[in-house]
């Protein structure tokens, strides 16, 4: 059973602090993740921990024993790195390149046996690059390379693996691939697993603890659930965001939100009366460009409803299937009057909805600027046996004013760069 | 379509096979291809001793050989010589072969410290002249050439010491300033070996316009290259130095590989890298001023030579040493028997033969290399 116990310990460059008071205990079959900001010190960590960087102060155990009084070889035989950047200066195949991974296990002059190729090739296998052993390592794609790198440090036959943003040269079937093996050989194998992750939603799937760094120390470090809140992520990475559950894995899913645009905060506010997903990008849109957004009526589980909740807007709502009551229509009427401006979407209509077309209408009676979006003619999306044409008739009258679609609306409410 | 896979999977297996097979006896193929090149070497030398003014024929150069071989020289009658004989027995001994045998260790010492740079740094322009070795023993052999040279030192000439002493204090220097906290990052080193190394240059021709004709033509000489006046002397001075300078290098080759994957990889996977880059600058310094301070700038073996042998046996150092070392002797033979056949009466110093030869071929394989390889 290796263990690893950081304690305490404090990097500077210069005098610049990179790394300062960080605790850490890593047991078999841990995964770990380290998570934050750009320059929050990950890779100072990693490197600290893998013999690289020596700490100005604090120590780094395995097993209890300082890591700068073993040789570096002992430290190789117990601890592997999959580094960042993987130049490889000379032309080595992937299989020489997999076999240096041997090195911690040979005598100063021994030759690799038939048992250490025997360990190499079970890690290339691992790693799906068997088939690419003889190839020079810089004929190789990013990909390819990368995991051939992670093979080498998995023929050292580590018991804690340390990962620098593995994922970062892989599409998206590899970075699944490799996490999968990662988390079986530390499940399995009692791999102690440390990895900076840049993905939230890659750390939350696969890690057990997140470390989550913020200005060179441990902000936040704990279990998945316990770390990854909004809170945590606003103050660390200054990203609003919501956290739902990842409906296959069940994890914590990470959704950040764009940054609403603070110097084009607009004081005016606009109604949007949508439905089944009509009004989504215009919400969103409207929101970003620093409108006080508000919606309605719509049903519970609506997908538009789901994008209010998602972006907190204000919205109104009635149970999921039911037709609009004349509470939610009143307040609906209420909200309408305290907008600057109106939007209506192309949202088709039946009897349970009809009451928002008469929405519209009203909102032109009190004389607010009103938009219909007309992207499918009514006809096609009239459920109530010509009363919505008649009424879409009347709004038309009113002096509401059609156009095609969202891009159409004038630049003044959304300028085009952005629709 | 059925057919077709079952095809592939064979395919695939038997690949599978023959790459664990051809790593498995990988020592054995290494063994082969180092014999083959002492055994080229070996020829290179017996045809070498056959050129030159006087004709010497193969049974001479046979004999001579037999004659030095305990067991052997018992059946061969040297009272029966005839006075041509002893005459061309001479002429080996003492003109062809120290020669021969000073190209050898000098162009074994280049390639192999050539090697050990490009590996050290990652880079395939490092070599000697670069990090300012070689500039650093041509000062010291400056100095011991205005001092007066034929002084002895612990029954060593001067010349050779001197350039030890100048060649480690260069490499040392450069080393330390081009230090950052505990490490040494490649490009700094090479950007202050190459200014230092500048700086070397003038202060060894600044030596030039002090000196008197006499030394002036003795120091012009030694810097052109040449290995016409080595001799059994400073040949065995130098040879200790060279030998154990491969042999220890090759101790390291293994670490080498690793860290010519760079700095830290070799870290992760268990070497001392700053220890091991010292050991192993120190001992490519050593095997230059071996050879510099006995034939003078002898330019681009040392960088041409690792290169060519990098792209037929492979980047693997514990191939590469040896293997640059036989091909530089090799190599370097054949430049010093064109040397002193080319010019008839007067010879061609051997390091005109060697930029003649090697700019050309550098220009052409870095034209190469830049579509094969991302160096």
């Amino acid at each position: 059973m290796v263990t690893l116990n950081v304690n305490g310990i404090e990097c500077r460059y210069g005098s610049t602090k990179i790394l300062s008071n960080i605790n850490l205990n890593v047991k078999p079959g841990c995964f770990i993740g380290i998570l934050g900001p750009n320059g929050s010190g990950k890779t100072t960590l990693l490197k600290s921990i893998s013999r690289v960087l020596k700490p100005h102060n604090g120590s780094i155990l395995i097993d209890k024993e300082n890591i700068y009084t073993l040789k570096p070889k002992q430290v190789a035989q117990k601890m592997a790195v999959v580094p960042q950047y993987n130049d490889v200066g000379f032309n080595f195949s992937a299989m020489d390149v997999v076999l240096m991974g041997r090195n911690p296990h040979l005598g100063d002059f021994q030759m690799e046996s038939s048992k250490d190729v025997e360990i190499a090739k079970n890690a290339m296998e691992l790693t799906n690059t068997w088939t690419l052993a003889e190839r020079p390592i810089n004929e190789l794609s990013g990909g390819e390379a990368q995991r051939v790198i992670i093979a080498r440090a998995l023929a050292q036959e580590p018991k804690i693996l340390l990962l620098d943003e593995p994922m970062s040269h892989l599409d998206i079937i590899n970075q699944i691939e490799l996490m999968d093996l990662v988390k079986t050989l530390c499940t399995k194998n009692n791999l102690a697993v440390l990895a900076v992750i840049h993905d939230l939603n890659m750390a939350s799937r696969y890690c057990d603890t997140i470390l989550l760094l913020k200005d060179n120390t441990i902000f936040a470090l704990g279990s998945v659930e316990e770390v990854m809140t909004p809170e945590n992520i606003l103050s660390v990475f200054g990203v609003d965001s919501i956290i739902r559950k990842n409906p296959i894995t069940n994890a914590p899913y990470v959704i950040p939100l764009s940054p609403k645009k603070l110097s084009e905060e607009k004081n005016s506010s606009i109604h949007v009366i949508c439905g089944a997903g009509t009004g989504t990008t215009l919400l969103k849109t409207l929101r970003d460009e620093g409108y006080n957004v508000s919606a309605g009526v719509l049903n519970v589980a609506d997908s538009d409803f789901e994008t209010c909740e998602l972006l907190k807007l204000l919205s109104l709502s009635d149970p999921p299937f039911s037709a609009i009551t004349d509470k939610a229509h009143e307040a609906n009427l209420a909200m309408i009057k305290n907008a600057n401006m109106v939007i209506l979407t192309a949202v088709p209509f039946g009897l349970g909805n009809i009451k928002n077309l008469e929405a519209a209408i009203e909102a032109t009676k009190y004389g607010i600027p009103t938009y219909v979006i007309d992207e499918t003619p009514i006809i096609e999306r009239d459920f109530t046996h010509g009363k919505a044409i008649s009424l879409m008739q009347q709004l038309k009258e009113h002096g509401a004013i059609f156009v095609k679609d969202s891009t159409e609306l004038p630049h003044s409410i959304i300028p085009k760069n952005n629709s | 379509m059925n057919n077709n896979n079952n095809n592939n999977t064979v395919d695939t297996c038997n690949n599978s096979q023959r790459t664990e097979k051809v790593y498995s006896q990988r020592a054995k193929r290494w063994k082969l291809v180092i014999a083959g090149l002492i055994a080229s070497l070996i020829v290179t030398i017996i045809v070498s001793l056959n050129i030159g003014y006087t004709f010497i024929s193969y049974s001479d150069i046979l004999t001579f050989f037999g004659t030095r071989i305990p067991y052997v020289n018992n059946l061969i009658d040297t009272t029966a010589f005839t006075r041509e004989q002893l005459a061309n027995q001479a002429i080996i001994l003492d003109i062809r072969l120290p020669r021969i045998l000073a190209a050898l260790i000098i162009g074994a010492a280049l390639s192999a410290s050539g090697t050990l740079f490009q590996g050290v740094f990652r880079n395939p322009m490092a070599d000697p002249y670069v990090l300012g070795v070689s500039a650093g023993a041509s000062v010291g052999v400056g100095i011991a050439i205005l001092w007066g040279t034929g002084i002895n030192f612990f029954g060593f000439p001067i010349v050779p010491i001197a350039a030890f002493l100048t060649a480690l204090a260069t490499i040392f220097f450069v080393y330390s300033i081009s230090k950052v906290g505990t490490r040494v990052p490649e490009m700094s080193l090479l950007l202050t070996g190459i200014a230092v190394s500048i700086f070397l240059a003038a202060i060894f021709q600044a030596m030039q316009f002090i000196t008197t004709d006499h030394k002036l033509s003795q120091l012009v000489n030694w810097q052109i290259g040449s290995i016409t006046n080595v001799g059994w002397a400073n040949w065995w001075a130098v040879l200790p130095f060279i030998v154990a300078g491969i042999a220890l290098s090759y101790f390291y080759a293994r670490d080498l590989n690793m860290i010519s994957l760079g700095e830290d990889t070799a870290q992760h996977l268990g070497v001392n890298t700053s220890r091991t880059k010292k050991i192993l600058l120190v001992l490519g310094s050593i095997m230059t001023a071996a050879a510099v301070s006995i034939s003078g700038l002898i330019g681009f073996v040392g960088l041409m030579i690792p290169h060519i042998t990098r792209l037929i046996v492979g980047p693997d150092h514990r191939l590469l040493i040896p293997t640059s070392a036989l091909l530089g002797a090799i190599y370097l033979i054949i430049c010093d028997n064109i040397a002193r056949s080319i010019g008839g009466a007067t010879e061609v110093p051997v390091g005109i033969i060697t930029a003649l030869a090697g700019g050309p071929f550098l220009v052409f394989l870095l034209r190469r290399s830049r579509q094969k390889y991302r160096m």
